[in-house]
């Protein structure tokens, strides 16, 4: 049995949605809507207390933090490798995939918690709201979900996060004008990765991110797009969200 | 052959040591003093990985003309390429605990000892080096990098800092206590790569907050097991100030998400 607790197709609920497609193996999906907290009803919280998507179950065995994930759905079940073969490779898919989910991937979540996912619940019920917000397991999660409910992001910390979204941006388009994928010669999960985070990149930040400015990441993006899991994967999506990915085509 | 630029045995230098001597390899061993900022200054500290490694000031290793940075990923590095002596579990879960082990490590474990230590270690440290900091300073590679460091010269960590500090190392010191309850090792029942990884962040606790410890008797006793292990003794044998729990860096940022 192999059960994916997930949301949309994009950032971390994405990544091992994207790397069992591309592994061909089946699974069953529960959908969670995260702008309606179903991450924090109790039900859930009996699979992950921490409350936190996607959570991937396997027989008796529930696995949490989808990079994580993802490297255990490549190890335990068969089909193509999505790491690397060389050490090297492998250690360099490594580096980038915690550069994307502790520097890149905080700051861009920053500011788009700050203009879509608040604005995309604030208008319901306060008192409503605020049963909501005590029902979040992580600290951490509290205050993010309280700074995009009541819009308290600080123009000092969404100034930093647009500045290290800069430099994310950068240093990506510097890897990939080095190299084909993010680890060397072979599609790996740090492209996964690095695909869920960046496939809206140049609809969110046109200035910086476009076929003028950074033609590797758009390469990049294409090729990731153009494989028929990435199509089935973004298949899967309910709303308008996934259907911005259309952007990528032809 | 492979290569180690790192400092003193403590914190993220101290891991791919351990690694090293368990697996018993041999290497070049390049000590640079991390106090004088000279790891800036290397002639590897060019490629993108190492301008932004995440740890600001961690080791790095050259393989295969290859230099690498992130203590952890070193360490996972040396165990797949030089695979004798494994230091991980054979099975996909096994692996996917030293992972979970490993993101803790780095949010929560490394950037609170690093503030703890650098607060108490390092601002006096860095006292009569000021000149020579406040050169160098401003050529260094990040923004992150530059303000850490400035942190540390002007001693200017807040009381909330240095609070949320305790809290995530007393969080740590419960999680690896309440592991322990089930086993003797951190992932599974065998010593391995996720031991060497918290151990290298919570060998210095004693000296920096020891109250955390007082109700922790099966963390103290792996720390002891570990401390007494021959790779670790080799490790903080090659320490060249004598005071290997003394040496801190800035270290990596808090989580800025709260």
């Amino acid at each position: 049995m192999l059960t994916l607790y997930h949301w949309e197709p994009n950032a971390n609920s994405g990544k091992p949605m994207l790397a069992l497609k591309e592994k061909g193996v089946a699974f069953s999906s529960h959908y969670l809507d995260l702008l309606n907290f179903d991450q924090h009803s109790p039900e859930y919280l009996k699979i992950n207390p921490n409350g936190t998507i996607p959570a991937l179950v396997h027989d008796d065995l529930v696995l949490t933090e989808s990079t994580a994930i993802m490297e255990y759905v490549d190890e335990a079940f068969p089909g193509p490798r999505l790491m690397p073969e060389d050490p090297i490779e492998r250690w360099r898919v490594r580096w980038w995939m915690r550069f994307f989910d502790q520097y890149f991937a905080p700051s861009l979540s920053m500011i788009g918690w700050s203009v879509f996912v608040g604005p995309s619940v604030r208008s319901r019920d306060p008192e409503e709201l605020k049963k909501a917000i005590d029902r979040i397991p992580l600290k951490e999660r509290r205050i993010a979900w309280s700074k995009a409910i009541y819009n308290t992001f600080s123009s000092e910390e969404l100034e930093e996060s647009r500045r290290r979204v800069a430099i994310g941006i950068d240093c990506l388009e510097e890897a990939l004008s080095q190299r084909r994928w993010i680890g060397g010669e072979s599609y790996s999960l740090g492209d996964i990765n690095g695909f869920n985070l960046g496939y809206a990149l140049p609809l969110a930040q046109p200035q910086l991110c476009n076929d003028q400015r950074t033609p590797h990441i758009m390469r990049w993006l294409r090729a990731i797009y153009a494989r028929p899991a990435a199509k089935a994967t973004w298949a899967m999506g309910r709303t308008q969200m996934a259907e911005r990915i259309k952007f990528l085509e032809g | 052959m492979l290569e180690l630029y790192r400092w003193e045995p403590n914190m993220f230098s101290l891991k791919p040591l351990v690694v090293l001597h368990e697996k018993g390899l041999a290497f070049e061993d390049r000590y640079v003093d991390f106090l004088s900022l000279a790891h800036f200054d290397l002639a590897v500290a060019g490629a993108l990985e190492v301008k932004y490694n995440p740890e600001s000031d961690g080791p790095v290793l050259v393989d295969r003309g290859t230099a690498m940075t992130e203590s952890f990923f070193i360490s996972l590095y040396l165990d797949e390429a030089y695979p004798e002596t494994p230091l991980r579990p054979k099975d996909a879960h096994g692996r996917w605990r030293i992972l979970m082990w490993a993101r803790f490590v780095n949010e929560v474990m490394a950037p609170a000892v690093s503030t703890l230590g650098a607060h108490k270690y390092l601002v006096p440290a860095l006292k009569d080096r000021r000149e020579t900091i406040e050169k160098k300073l401003a050529r260094l590679p990040t923004q992150e990098a530059r303000d850490g460091w400035r942190t540390a010269l002007d001693d200017t960590y807040s009381q909330d800092l240095l609070a949320d500090s305790r809290r995530k190392l007393g969080l740590a010191v419960n999680k690896v206590e309440e592991t322990f309850a089930g086993s003797d090792w951190l992932a599974g029942d065998a010593f391995s790569l996720a031991d060497i990884d918290a151990f290298s962040m919570l060998r210095p606790v004693p000296y920096l907050a020891a109250d955390l410890l007082a109700g922790a008797p099966r963390t103290t006793a792996w720390l002891a097991r570990m401390e007494a292990r021959p790779s670790i003794k080799t490790a903080l044998g090659s320490s060249r100030t004598g005071k290997p729990h003394e040496a801190f860096t800035p270290g990596p940022e808090h989580s800025r998400w709260g």
